[in-house]
């Protein structure tokens, strides 16, 4: 465990010197000056005014999160997830460099500890900034509308799942291939693509598909793929409006996936020749 | 106690697709005690960081055994005993000197004062005192090569395997490291030196082995590996004498160039007989010289000797 701990502790470093944690920082602050200026423009006594009792005033306040999460977090979690996934894919491969590798493994440290040491890092890494991100956000709405809901704080964690779930992809790739470019477009191609196109046939195409063959292999499909579309769309929003997590099959099958992925990484990374 | 032993060990290597095998390691059984010195010597490609990656499990055999100090190999514990300075190796750039010993050093199992204590003491050993708070970006190589023996010390181990230690250190730095090898010596560590600097590796190791192909051709001391018959250099002061009718079954002769002979002897005395005859012959001798064979030229003839044998 201690070994785990001081990779982690030096893979945060390695963060702050690639200045990924000085962009994440400055992106943040852009999001909560454009944050507080939409808000400055919405009339407060107004909106509370029409809420006539406590109950009412929590309502306005959910309403209020859903909004920030339909317009704000949305479409920056997406971004920030792009940006973390471009920004960690090369950790990996930096770290099984000929010369960087061969010292780590000459010392007391097993191979496990080590590849997941390096996982925990990033993830950590990425975490603390959207965790800041979110905060920042959370702190704005809440001084303004006087609605304290902590859940709200709950989205760094969903975010930092689905991250944590691209990232046992990229992760495996990167010990496969050494280089961060197929497990970075993997990645991309599973977020951007596979998982929205996953997600509008569960939902609106499934009908429409006559061939039960078809039909099972897009089911299978659709189960396999981490649904990262439904925990960055209505995972976020369920969780903002307090509920939790309404559906946890997009959830459990994507920790299956990460579950998978880790394993199939460090079985390879344990047998592979550096 | 033995320090290293392998037996058996090989490595081949396999393309992805198994169209091609390489052996880079053909099975090696070498035995090496407790604090000695050992130099590993080969032309490019022999298998030398092979073997030293086999024993450090940062590659896995093929087939056959190897032991650090009596104990297998794929026990990752038993790097604590280990120190390791790979050829060509890289260190985090953002990191300072300090850090970087501080960050191995943690993953050898020390911490608070006793690694503080021994980083200040290795980087005044290895001269980078003054610069434990510059980042390693800033670092020239012979600098890099310092600090990388400074981490392959940290955990004060019992066996160091250095590859090329001495690459891009200038001659007093080189000096100055081969003290501390001869210091590690003297508190019976154990050192395995992969190096091409062959003057380097006769100058302080106790015993050598040569490998070739994956394959150990050689091994033992320096002097046994550079005994030769004993051979001499005459030169005479007369051009026109020609030495060769002198040859003998004990004694041959041949002619080096212009009025310069080598002559191999048995012995000391055959040597002695042969000036006597040439002096009774009112022969004018200029200059009799001991030619001695350094490890260099004993390596290049023994390696061309093996791929011409090789390739008969």
């Amino acid at each position: 465990m201690k070994n785990i701990l001081i990779i982690i502790q030096f893979t945060i470093r390695e963060a702050l010197a690639r200045k990924a944690f000085l962009f994440f920082a400055g992106v943040t602050l852009l999001v909560l000056i454009g944050t507080l200026l939409f808000f400055s423009l919405i009339d407060f006594d107004t909106l509370m005014g029409m809420s006539k009792s406590a109950g009412e005033n929590r309502m306005v306040g959910k309403s209020v999160n859903s909004v920030v999460v339909t317009i704000i977090i949305n479409p920056l979690a997406t971004l920030g997830l792009l940006f973390a996934i471009f920004s960690s894919a090369s950790f990996v491969p930096v770290l099984l460099e000929k010369g960087n590798i061969d010292i780590f493994l000459s010392k007391p440290i097993s191979r496990t500890q080590l590849l997941i040491g390096k996982y925990l890092g990033v993830v950590l890494y990425v975490f603390i900034n959207i965790f800041i991100l979110i905060t920042g956000i959370w702190l704005i709405i809440s001084v303004k509308f006087g609605y304290w809901d902590t859940s709200f704080l709950t989205l760094s964690v969903m975010i930092t799942f689905a991250f944590a779930v691209l990232y046992a992809l990229i992760m495996f790739f990167g010990v496969l291939t050494k280089s961060s470019v197929l497990g970075m477009m993997v990645a991309y191609l599973i977020f951007l693509i596979l998982s929205p196109v996953m997600l509008l046939y569960r939902e609106k195409l499934h009908e429409f598909v006559s061939s039960e063959l078809i039909k099972t292999l897009l089911d299978g499909l659709y189960f396999i793929i981490p649904q990262t579309a439904e925990i960055m769309g209505l995972a976020l929003l369920d969780l903002a409006m307090g509920k939790g997590i309404v559906k946890l099959q997009p959830v459990i099958t994507s920790f299956l996936f990460l579950i998978l992925f880790l394993v199939f990484s460090l079985s390879l990374f344990k047998r592979k020749d550096f | 106690m033995i320090a290293i032993e392998t037996r058996s060990l090989s490595k081949v290597y396999v393309s992805s697709f198994g169209k091609k095998k390489v052996r880079a390691l053909s099975e090696l059984n070498l035995t090496i005690n407790e604090g000695t010195i050992f130099g590993l010597l080969g032309p490019n490609g022999a298998g030398k960081t092979t073997l030293v990656k086999l024993l450090l499990e940062i590659i896995f055999p093929t087939f056959g055994t190897a032991k650090l100090l009596g104990e297998n190999v794929d026990n990752y514990l038993l790097k604590k005993k280990i120190g390791y300075l790979p050829e060509n190796h890289k260190y985090p750039a953002y990191l300072t000197g300090g850090e970087v010993l501080k960050y191995f050093g943690k993953l050898s199992g020390l911490n608070g004062s006793t690694l503080d204590n021994r980083i200040d003491e290795l980087l005044e050993s290895v001269k980078l005192s003054k610069w434990k708070k510059a980042k390693v970006r800033t670092y020239s190589k012979g600098m890099l090569q310092r600090l990388g023996l400074a981490q392959a010390l940290i955990n004060d181990p019992q066996i160091i395997f250095l590859d090329e230690p001495t690459d891009g250190v200038d001659p007093i730095g080189r000096k100055e490291i081969r003290d501390i090898l001869l210091e590690l010596k003297a508190k019976s560590k154990t050192i395995f030196l992969n190096s091409h600097l062959l003057s380097e590796v006769e100058m302080i190791t106790d015993r050598v082995g040569i490998l070739n192909k994956g394959i150990l051709v050689r091994e033992g001391t320096v002097k046994e590996l550079t005994e030769t018959k004993e051979e001499y250099k005459i030169t005479l002061l007369d051009e026109s004498v020609d030495l060769g009718k002198y040859s003998t079954k004990n004694m041959i002769i041949s002619k080096a160039y212009e009025n310069s002979f080598i002559v191999k002897v048995d012995d000391i005395r055959t040597m002695n007989l042969l000036l006597d005859k040439l002096r009774s012959d009112s022969i004018l001798i200029k200059e009799v010289m001991l030619q001695k064979s350094t490890l260099e030229e004993m390596f290049i003839s023994l390696i061309s000797e093996v791929d011409k044998s090789g390739t008969e």
